[in-house]
């Protein structure tokens, strides 16, 4: 693999991994929360956080780029067409697909499991943990859409990061890139990668989630 | 010692209607009390309620004397043990399962073990420890949910009906080893049924509820013998219950029948209960007159006779006994030794 293609490939996978990392800190305590609570407004969040996993990435890259633009709210961060900046769009992009992955994964549990567990001492940490594991083989579902939809979009990506070479050019916008310029060679060697890196990440995390199911055990 | 409770005033809405209203109920440390009600009488309610993963709409909970609050309920949950009908096992292995609530306890991790193995060898079910819990039928399920429970050495023992699921062979087994487990009454156990034979073999008293209510309360054998009322008698497993009249000199007459006996009530109408086993089938005109026999059935072990008349009545006899056919005209006589008389 040529320098040039390492260092965007790392830089994705920096990214996208990073993006995923922070949006399932946010999204899993989040999906969890909308899970178990009984409040009012619960299926209102829910509908939105369902609707944020079908907004286009393109949208989410203008709605980030518009707030972090030089004369934007959030310009003086100085985080427009950064790494930082492609980052906290594609944590919009993954939050909702793993908040809302998560609180259909805990609502597939039994009913009557949190009373249960409570009832069987567990404090509100041990009992949460614990769903999480019995939940473990949809949460890895999630984590594999969240990170999937990180490392494969590209509109905020391109909106947001720019595609400046050695700087914010990623796979996916180095590919739409060579496209455009009519190098297919060069688009399919990334595609390749690209292609390969997402077979790697999603084989392990398949292995992870079968070993788990209970027909693969017995 | 096993937890006192007491409930006052309690009452609990689902969806705006009251399913559950106790004024009052104690239960002493280490007693073994039997819920016995239909289905939707608001058992299961009552045993959430106890096991304070729900707090009741109104009134108060004492255990030991102490309500629960937000400071310590979880410090109370892990003094009580809850068997639902369902084992809901989680995953992993059978010995995994038991020593969870250990690990939550923050027993160490050496320890957890062995007492798991113990628990598990209490309920007959050590063997299964390296199981995994999706594994396990039905009822090696059940007894690693009660081991589960019993690891813990709660104060207070709730279990809600446990064996509903299990075959009978299973539901007696299960019983024996939770009345193996709590024989030295240091654990206070409130055992919910809708099944009367289940209820009276776990129970120091019983207490009856109907619709939400508490109808009587009362030692096991009193309940039984002495039912408040015809609903209590239908659930105590009565066969026959129906409505008598005390006369003014005192005795019983049922549907015409004069019974000779003196139940001891002021006269008017009452409630006369008596099992299929009271009734004696004799030659016509010699007791009970003109009950046609409508359908004779084999139960284990005896037969089991429905009779119209003027009123229906279900009578078994022995299995050495000619049972009558359908059609046939019968008389009954009543053993008086086994008939309940209620207000």
């Amino acid at each position: 693999m040529s320098d040039p293609v390492l260092e965007v490939l790392t830089r994705s996978v920096v990214v996208s991994v990073t993006a995923t990392i922070v949006a399932l800190a946010i999204g899993l305590p989040l999906g969890t929360w909308l899970a178990l609570t009984r409040r009012p407004g619960r299926r209102l969040a829910v509908t939105v956080v369902n609707t944020g996993m079908a907004v286009p990435t393109v949208v989410v890259g203008l709605l980030v780029a518009l707030l972090l633009w030089r004369s934007g709210p959030l310009g003086g961060l100085d985080l427009i067409y950064t790494l930082r900046g492609m980052v906290i769009a594609q944590v919009l992009i993954a939050t909702p697909l793993i908040t809302g992955i998560t609180v259909g994964a805990l609502g597939l549990l039994p009913p009557g499991l949190p009373d249960q567990l409570r009832a069987l001492g567990a404090n509100r940490r041990q009992l949460v943990l614990r769903l999480w594991v019995e939940a473990r083989l949809p949460l890895l579902a999630a984590v594999m859409a969240g990170f999937g939809h990180a490392i494969s979009e590209v509109g905020a990506a391109t909106v947001v990061g720019g595609n400046i070479h050695g700087q914010t050019q990623v796979m996916t916008t180095a590919i739409v890139e060579d496209v455009s310029r009519g190098d297919f060679r060069s688009a399919m060697a990334y595609a390749a990668v690209l292609l390969a890196l997402a077979f790697v990440v999603n084989a392990t995390l398949t292995s992870v989630q079968q070993r788990g199911t209970a027909w693969a055990r017995s | 010692m096993g937890t006192v409770l007491s409930l006052r005033g309690v009452r609990h809405r689902r969806g705006g209607r009251v399913v559950l209203d106790v004024a009052e109920l104690s239960v002493p440390g280490g007693e073994r009390l039997a819920v016995l009600g239909p289905n939707g009488a608001g058992k299961t309610t009552l045993l959430r309620l106890l096991a304070a993963v729900e707090s009741p709409s109104e009134g108060l909970i004492r255990y030991d004397g102490a309500a629960p609050s937000s400071q310590n309920l979880v410090a109370l949950r892990r003094r009580i043990a809850l068997v639902t009908q369902q084992p809901g096992l989680l995953s992993g292995t059978a010995a995994r399962n038991v020593e969870l609530p250990l690990a939550w306890r923050g027993v160490p991790r050496s320890e957890r073990r062995a007492r798991a193995l113990a628990a598990l060898e209490r309920v007959a079910v050590a063997h299964l420890a390296q199981r995994r819990a999706h594994t396990l039928s039905g009822g090696e399920a059940q007894r690693v949910n009660l081991a589960r429970a019993l690891v813990t050495e709660p104060e207070l023992l709730l279990l809600d009906e446990p064996s509903a699921s299990l075959d009978p062979e299973a539901r007696a087994d299960l019983l024996t080893d939770v009345d193996r487990a709590t024989a030295d009454r240091v654990t206070t156990v409130v055992h919910v049924s809708h099944r009367v034979e289940e209820a009276l073999r776990l129970a120091d008293r019983v207490a009856v509820l109907v619709d939400g209510h508490v109808r009587q309360v009362g030692p096991a054998t009193d309940v039984l013998r002495h039912p408040a009322d015809a609903r209590v008698a239908r659930l105590m497993g009565y066969d026959n219950v129906l409505g008598g009249m005390v006369g003014g000199d005192g005795e019983l007459t049922v549907a015409g029948l004069e019974t000779g006996m003196r139940p001891g009530l002021p006269s008017g109408p009452c409630t006369v209960a008596f099992w299929a086993t009271g009734l004696d089938l004799t030659e016509p005109a010699d007791g009970w007159p003109h009950v046609v026999v409508e359908r004779v059935t084999a139960g284990p072990g005896r037969w089991e006779v429905a009779l119209g008349g003027p009123v229906r009545l279900v009578a078994h006899l022995p299995m050495d006994a000619v049972p009558p056919a359908p059609g046939d005209r019968v008389s009954l006589r009543l053993d008086p030794r086994l008939v309940a008389v209620a207000r």
